[in-house]
């Protein structure tokens, strides 16, 4: 079995609060890691990397990006889609502003840029709270696209109204523009989402994710035992934005290469993520992930599935598919309404135990 | 036992001496539009004791608490603590001036475990930046660990050692109670305020409360003002009790004292008009 340990051993309180403090999990971890780093680059292909991975590794992030703000401090968002525009349109004019400056560095400043807008949008959630709250990011939802379409700087005034990412290199090769081969654009999203994801774990176990999570779960008593609910909400708002600017930044530039900002973030942009931070679980890292992944693999394996195995017309298969999607949805919300992450715990905790419950 | 918490890593120490001044709320009113909880209402809590507040539904007992932490902000009067005299504040000023306090309604953070609650209580002394906490190798871990330490020592003191990785929501209420009065003494409260400890508990669980509030009065020093309906327990474990009844004081003493205290007779077995 996966889970041999027969009790808790912890003798340190450091080793009590590792990440993973089961070993084989730790083994597991990092042996998926390395595949991801070392075996999957070697055979990834266009298809692979533009449907599947790719996709996974940016949503992945944006994900990242609102369980923080939602799961872990309790804001609810619908501005996602507005925010990654924000990435995108920021990412595009320094790449065109400053030709030289690195690809890697342009994304990290695209996230600050973003982190900056959100936490403007962020001052509201002082006062407002739940629905109230979503409703006025709705609103920077619809006015940051609108700012996009509207105002030509944004776009350097090129006549389609898209902008397009120009090539740029990293270690010489390209991990933008046409060129660009498949395993550069994959280890490229990879090692952003990977340092990223350490360190939003790190953040949420600190003194800043339990000021969170206590604004969160109690506003009122987080406050009488000392959490500033200014520090703790703006800090919320800021780092959420910075990882779905971004994740924004990388839909943009390095996934579809050319975007226009009412198609490609639009408000089913926010409740795409949003669903993904339901499903794989509120306050969850490893949920961000699974909740992720749920909505990018499954549409892709249906379609393979109906399309590849059983022969079907796309269109019939395309309907069918946001059918299938939607009842999974519905399905995993009734068997576990706090998320995949929620069922994996409870599996895990079932298996450690087994085959002896008591 | 409970020799655990090491008196030296509270901050009390602001050179008051036991028995001097800690809290002097003079002439304090509070009113929401045209009702007043709290009218005119003076007293003291001392360094070191005890101080029980009571008094029928509606007296006023818990917005007296709610004025003393920072979060109603009375109309009158001024609060004086540790010398300092002031009058508006943040909640979140007062609990990092040294004043902690536990909920009528118990108001943990239901999502996390028993060790982030009282964590959080120690909030007011962790001072890690985003950078650190990003990184979390190096200050930050060394930070959290340090505090890791007295929070066990909490733990172990109110002997709630085996639920620490629950999430809180799932405990049973005498538990919940429990961990919230560890979350306010991980803050090491000068002033710790206790509102109705023991409601709704049974006999037992009374006792092991009577027995960790006195524990932490006689061996951290720290200075306990408690709301409590349980007149046995008030009377047992308080020094001095202040007693409220429609907003007004209408006595102040020891437990003997007030016991036969005329007014305060009236206002909990009533009077007759006649």
């Amino acid at each position: 079995m996966l889970y041999r340990e027969t009790g808790d051993f912890k003798s340190s309180y450091a080793a009590d609060q590792q990440t993973f403090p089961i070993r084989s999990e730790r083994y597991l971890f990092w042996g998926a890691m390395v595949i991801a780093f070392l075996v999957v680059p070697f055979f990834i292909n266009d298809y692979w990397e533009k449907s599947v991975l790719v996709p996974l590794l940016v949503w992945s992030m944006a994900a990242l990006g609102l369980n923080i703000l939602t799961g872990y401090c309790g804001q609810v968002s619908l501005g996602t889609g507005g925010f990654m525009a924000v990435g995108a349109y920021a990412c595009y004019k320094l790449m065109t502003a400053f030709p030289d400056l690195n690809i890697f560095i342009v994304v990290i400043l695209s996230g600050g840029v973003t982190a900056f807008v959100g936490m403007l949008f962020g001052l509201p959630s002082l006062r407002i709270k739940g629905f109230y709250l979503a409703v006025a990011t709705l609103a920077a939802q619809f006015f940051l696209v609108w700012l996009f379409n509207k105002v030509p700087w944004f776009y350097n005034y090129s006549a389609s109204g898209q902008i397009t990412a120009p090539e740029r290199t990293i270690f010489g090769i390209a991990v933008t523009g046409a060129s660009a081969p498949p395993w550069a654009t994959y280890l490229f999203c990879l090692t952003l989402v990977f340092l990223f994801a350490w360190i939003a774990r790190n953040l949420t176990r600190g003194t800043l994710g339990r000021s969170w999570m206590a604004i969160r779960d109690m506003d009122i008593a987080a406050e009488i035992i000392g959490v500033q609910p200014l520090k703790a909400k703006i800090s919320a708002f800021a780092v959420s934005s910075f990882y779905i600017g971004v994740a924004g930044a990388l839909y943009f530039s390095v996934w579809l290469g050319a975007v226009e900002p009412t198609e490609a973030f639009g408000i089913n942009v926010s409740f795409l993520v949003l669903f993904m931070v339901i499903i794989g679980g509120l306050g969850s890292i490893l949920g961000s992930f699974l909740g992720a992944a749920f909505l990018t693999l499954m549409p892709v394996l249906l379609k393979n599935v109906m399309v590849g195995g059983l022969g079907w017309p796309t269109d019939l298969a395309a309907h069918f598919e946001i059918m299938l999607v939607g009842g999974l949805i519905v399905f995993f919300l009734i068997v576990e309404p706090h998320g995949l992450a929620q069922l994996w715990r409870l599996a895990k905790e079932k298996l450690r135990l087994w085959p002896f419950p008591y | 036992m409970n020799q655990h918490i090491d008196p030296g890593s509270l901050r009390a120490d602001d050179g008051i001496e036991k028995g001097g001044m800690l809290l002097h709320v003079d002439n304090i009113s509070l009113s929401f539009g045209g009702v007043k909880a709290i009218s005119d209402v003076s007293f003291d809590i001392k360094k070191g004791e005890i101080r029980a507040i009571i008094g029928p539904n509606g007296a006023g007992k818990t917005s007296m608490l709610n004025v003393i932490n920072g979060f109603y902000h009375p109309q009158e009067g001024t609060i004086t603590f540790r010398g300092e005299k002031r009058r508006r504040m943040k909640p979140h000023a007062a609990a990092s001036q040294g004043i902690a306090r536990t909920f009528q309604n118990i108001a943990l953070f239901k999502g996390m475990t028993t060790l982030d609650n009282i964590m959080t209580g120690r909030m007011t002394l962790m001072h890690g930046n985003l950078l650190t906490q990003a990184l979390w190798v190096g200050p930050a871990q060394r930070e959290e660990l340090a505090h890791r330490e007295t929070v066990e020592k909490i733990i172990d003191f109110l002997e709630i050692e085996h639920i620490r990785k629950t999430p809180v929501g799932r405990l049973p209420y005498g538990l919940q109670k429990r961990v919230e009065l560890g979350r306010a003494l991980a803050a090491d409260p000068a002033l710790l305020l206790l509102d109705e400890p023991m409601a709704g508990m049974n006999l037992e669980e009374k006792e092991d409360m009577s027995r960790f509030v006195l524990d932490v009065n006689q061996q951290f020093g720290t200075t306990v003002a408690l709301i409590e309906h349980d007149m046995g327990v008030v009377m047992d474990l308080s020094d001095r009790v202040v007693v409220l009844d429609y907003g007004r004081k209408i006595g102040d003493g020891t437990p003997d004292e007030v016991r036969n205290n005329q007014n305060v007779i009236d206002a909990y077995l009533g009077v007759s008009h006649d």
